[in-house]
């Protein structure tokens, strides 16, 4: 091979083919992140975000972000250091959201019939912008964890609240007051995870008041920003392209 | 004007870059493929897969598992054993051009290997969530596992290692040894099959009910994570591309 040789015939070709690979990455990248961001968000946040029933204000606000916060922390971590584009975290959240619309809409309803309005996924979009809106202004991961890990647990409960807000409207039902939310779980009874398994609002975190929510938020919030430290890290890692010898 | 005219016959006549027909046919063999899935599972898991005593469930669901089985392997055997077999032996002495032409190819099969994860880590995965949430749960091979574990993993392993196969012996950049994250793209998310193990031992022997969050689905989880080895394959990717390119690009 001729290091004067060149693969294209012209630069218009070159360019074409350019655009052309960056389709077919973005394709794969996308696919590629949906499978795994999906099997890890599923398997440590997932049964708060399968059921309404599920989407209290403590344990819901709390863990979602901090376990969601991951990916979008390692895709910043290698799409802003090696190619300055500044939406690694929404396109992280969007092939969540798409993976699990997709799974709402097809199987959980159109298998095993549950209402969409029982099983649609939270969203995680407008923290999703904030982290880079984060980092494209201030072009520091310092920064983007610090301010964007906050915001991202911040405002992850009120970005629900319009979905959530006419579930959580309390009703009497035989005597007992629970909401609209606990009303479908028990309505849509689910065989393998009975009720003893949910875990849902016990009321400690009441000693504070009222505030459950803020103040779950608010820890969600210290622990995003932690987690995105960490796994800005793994990012880096993953990000590497070195080779090993074959032994 | 001779040679020019002759240098134009030249490049209608040579294969294209990329080949959209191969693209279009892979991605599309995947999509036809899982929706008759999706259709037979829409089907049998109620009609024959509640319980697993039942003949209609050896009938429809256990032969479906045994003849999955033997056409994993077998097209695993064969499509390894072909890209293996048709190695370049002399992959240092191509042409940019030819160099070019496959780093397309090699991203046909990286596409496929994505949208085979998706539907393997994502798809079927969650939809084993609301299966075994909501039907009890009799035995190690659901109507749901047969898919998801038996079915879609093993399609997005053996188009992975297919396309770590095809990088490796035609393409001069992986000629440098083995591309790590490459590996981690391909063996982490392999690693998840292996890993049904554990799901089904602690399933079986300790923990009957469905919460996905429980500590025994974190072998899942990590070898998840491995998918992020995707990152370092487009980086990687884009650094043999760019020696390609960039004169003609600058």
């Amino acid at each position: 091979m001729s290091a004067s040789q060149s693969a294209v015939r012209s630069r218009a070709e070159a360019v074409k083919v350019s655009r052309t690979f960056d389709y077919l990455i973005i394709w794969t990248l996308f696919m590629v992140l949906i499978g795994g961001y999906h099997i890890h968000f599923m398997l440590t946040g997932g049964d708060w975000d399968f059921w309404s029933d599920w989407k209290d204000r403590r344990l819901w606000v709390t863990v979602v972000p901090i376990v969601s916060i991951t990916f979008p922390a390692a895709v910043q971590a290698m799409a802003w250091s090696r190619y300055r584009l500044p939406f690694g975290a929404t396109l992280c959240v969007l092939g969540l959201l798409l993976g699990e619309w997709i799974n709402r809409y097809l199987n959980f309803w159109g298998w095993t019939y549950f209402p969409v309005n029982f099983v649609f996924p939270s969203n995680l979009v407008p923290g999703a912008i904030l982290l880079d809106v984060v980092l494209m202004l201030s072009g520091s991961f310092t920064l983007t964890a610090v301010l964007g890990g906050m915001a991202w647990g911040l405002v992850f409960y009120p970005g629900n609240w319009p979905i959530i807000a006419p579930l959580h409207i309390p009703i009497e039902y035989n005597g007992m007051m629970f909401t609209l939310a606990d009303l479908q779980g028990y309505h849509y009874v689910r065989t393998g995870t009975p009720e003893y398994i949910r875990m849902v609002e016990k009321g400690t975190l009441r000693t504070f008041g009222k505030d459950v929510a803020p103040v779950s938020a608010f820890f969600s919030a210290f622990v995003s920003i932690l987690i995105y430290f960490l796994w800005h890290f793994f990012g880096n890692w993953f990000s590497q392209t070195r080779f090993v010898q074959s032994t | 004007m001779a040679a020019t005219t002759e240098s134009v016959k030249a490049d209608a006549a040579e294969a294209p870059l990329l080949n959209t027909r191969n693209l279009y046919a892979g991605l599309g063999l995947y999509l036809v493929f899982y929706v008759w899935v999706r259709w037979y599972e829409g089907v049998y898991g109620w009609s024959a897969g509640l319980d697993s005593f039942a003949p209609e469930f050896e009938i429809y669901w256990m032969n479906f598992l045994y003849i999955e089985i033997v056409l994993e392997i077998l097209t695993a055997s064969v499509l390894w054993g072909v890209i293996w077999k048709t190695r370049d032996r002399n992959v240092m002495s191509i042409t940019p051009r030819e160099e070019l032409r496959r780093h397309f190819t090699h991203w046909i099969w990286l596409a496929c290997y994505g949208w085979a994860l998706y539907w393997g880590g994502s798809y079927f995965t969650e939809q084993d969530g609301t299966w075994h949430q909501t039907i009890v749960r009799d035995t190690d091979f659901t109507p749901s596992h047969i898919i998801e574990f038996y079915l879609s993993y093993p399609i997005y392993i053996i188009t992975g290692v297919a396309s770590f196969l095809y990088a490796k012996t035609r393409l001069p950049h992986y000629q440098q040894g083995l591309s790590l994250m490459y590996m981690v793209a391909v063996i982490g998310p392999f690693m998840i099959l292996p890993n049904v193990g554990l799901n089904e031992w602690g399933h079986t022997f300790w923990f009957m009910e469905e919460l996905f969050v429980a500590p025994l689905h974190y072998g899942f989880v990590f070898f998840g994570w491995s998918a992020l080895g995707v990152l370092g394959v487009v980086n990687t990717e884009c650094e043999a591309i760019g020696k390609l390119l960039k004169k003609d690009l600058v």
